[in-house]
């Protein structure tokens, strides 16, 4: 019983020739929505001298101009308020609000009718049933339930599919792994560093193996841990279950996610989202696998506030094998890479946060927390990494390794600092590992001028 | 069920389903728990029509 593999067993396996029309059409729909109903949208093509009738033909669709996350911002606090020109529907109809992390800057806000959420909810269920979520699963939540969407549609999503859901909202770590223990919950949601933090808490605070408990399946958002491969070994290492990613975004949707198949990458879920790789030097719609460049997506079927060609700075790259699942839906590898605002020039190479997490999580005598702070030394940059020892480990001979493998992956060199195991800060949702400290220095300087 | 013939009869009894609501939202604006409960109904309704009627209404063999 429920041993389908799909959640949706036609759209999932749609030929690829038949995807590509669906999506088409769908994205014209979209479009004609919001031309008609936002001022936002409409001054936009208006300004490109587009309106829908234009776009005939798939290949047209990149003439329709990107929207970045600053335009939003600008547009925000004003009539219809808060949402300003963007919103297609009349305010009464709104009926969820959410906001963006502000982790690149000033929040955006996130109307949604409750059509959106039944369809935030929809795109989870993919995802979910893809991982193998059923009815008899007991679904642990860990995450403060509030103005930021994190997993609020995988709650939904999962009561759906007609799992218990335990909403583990305003307990502390330690009750939370409690209660998993006290309910045998089955399956959890959470970001890779609260995971990680959940189960350095369990074993070093409260002498509980997490491997222990009941958990057989994580799924982890927020971050790109659950794809770098050396997290997400640690991860299932010290729960004793299965880790799977998804990516996600408060103005976008939940847009990707790991089957079961776990094929070293995501599906996009590409009957709910059309997913662009652009070229960030020459603007090229990258159709090739194996060529990293910058997600444009749209959201096929959001209505309030569409997002429609939405540059949304993510990394991927198309993978040229398709999945053992059956699945047509395309596959990035490796998830997502990383942001095009975070991959930053240091002494001149380009360098990803995400690869230096690689490496520090592969190193067996480290803990899990790492800072990597860029700053300046004169005029040089300076590359400083942060990490804990974990106990009775020997320093010399993580750090020639460490030094090693940072060099041979990163081709940088890097002033490293040893910890005690516990010192680094622990967080809750989204870490914040990478400090470039270059840009305030400049600041600095510009001011005493 | 995955043949068009299929999807079409699934169309079909979504549409019927769509059109009863929408009836029912619309008998009297004075009884919120029947609007209010109608329109979220209409809402899961236009998730089927997502996964299953745009298969067939979007005209897939057609560019």
């Amino acid at each position: 019983m429920n041993d389908q593999e799909y959640w949706n067993p036609v759209l999932e396996t749609l030929p690829k020739e038949k995807l590509k029309i669906l999506q088409f059409k769908k994205f014209k729909r979209i479009l004609t929505w919001a031309y008609t109903r936002s001022k936002f949208h409409r001054a936009l093509y208006d300004k490109a001298g587009l309106t829908p009738d234009d776009i005939r033909t798939f290949e047209d669709i990149k003439k329709i101009p990107k929207v970045e996350k600053s335009m939003m911002r600008g547009i925000q606090n004003k009539d219809p308020f808060p949402y300003g020109d963007a919103l297609c529907v009349p305010l009464e109809e709104v009926s969820t609000f959410r906001q963006t992390s502000g982790t690149t800057g000033q929040p955006v806000y996130q109307p949604d009718t409750w059509q959106d959420w039944e369809w935030w909810s929809e795109c989870w269920s993919f995802i979910l049933w893809a991982q193998g979520y059923r009815p008899s699963d007991r679904v642990f939540l860990p995450f403060g339930y509030n103005i930021f969407v994190a997993f609020w549609a995988g709650h939904y999503a999962a009561e759906k599919l007609g799992c218990e859901v335990v909403p583990g909202g305003v307990l502390d770590t330690q009750s939370r792994i409690l209660k998993i223990q006290e309910l045998k919950a089955t399956a959890m949601m959470a970001t890779p560093t609260y995971v990680l933090n959940m189960a350095d808490v369990a074993k070093n605070k409260m002498g509980i193996d997490p491997a222990a408990l009941s958990i057989n399946k994580i799924t982890c958002a927020g971050e790109p841990g659950a794809g770098i491969p050396s997290t997400k070994k640690r991860i299932q290492e010290a729960w004793g279950a299965k880790v799977f990613d998804h990516s996600g975004a408060t103005e976008i949707g939940a847009w990707s996610y790991e089957c079961r198949k776990q094929p070293c990458g995501m599906h996009v879920n590409e009957a709910m989202f059309l997913v662009e790789i652009e070229d960030p030097v020459t603007g090229e719609i990258i159709e090739e696998p194996g060529r990293k460049g910058k997600m444009v997506i749209t959201a096929l079927d959001r209505i309030a506030q569409p997002c429609i060609r939405f540059d949304s700075k993510d990394i991927i790259e198309w993978d040229s094998e398709s999945c053992s699942c059956g699945r047509t839906f395309r596959l990035i590898r490796g998830g997502v890479l990383g942001r095009a605002d975070d991959i930053t020039k240091v002494k001149g190479v380009l360098i990803s946060p995400a690869a230096i997490e690689e490496v520090v999580r592969s190193i067996t005598g480290l803990g899990d927390e790492f800072e990597v702070i860029v700053d300046k030394q004169g005029d040089a940059d300076r590359i400083k990494l942060k990490v804990e020892l974990l106990p009775e480990v020997v320093r010399g001979s993580v750090e020639t390794i460490l030094k090693d493998q940072l060099r041979l992956k990163t081709n940088l060199g890097y002033q490293i600092e040893f910890y005690d195991y516990g010192t680094l800060p622990r967080y809750e949702v989204k870490a914040k590992r990478f400090k470039d400290l270059r840009k305030k220095e400049i600041a600095k300087k510009e001011c005493r001028l | 069920m995955k043949t068009i013939q299929d999807l079409e009869k699934l169309n079909d009894h979504i549409l019927k389903i769509k059109e009863l609501i929408i009836a029912l939202e619309a008998m009297d604006p004075l009884f919120p728990a029947l609007s209010r409960n109608s329109k979220r109904a209409l809402a899961s309704i236009k998730m089927l029509e997502l996964n299953i009627s745009d298969i067939i209404t979007l005209d897939l063999e057609g560019s």
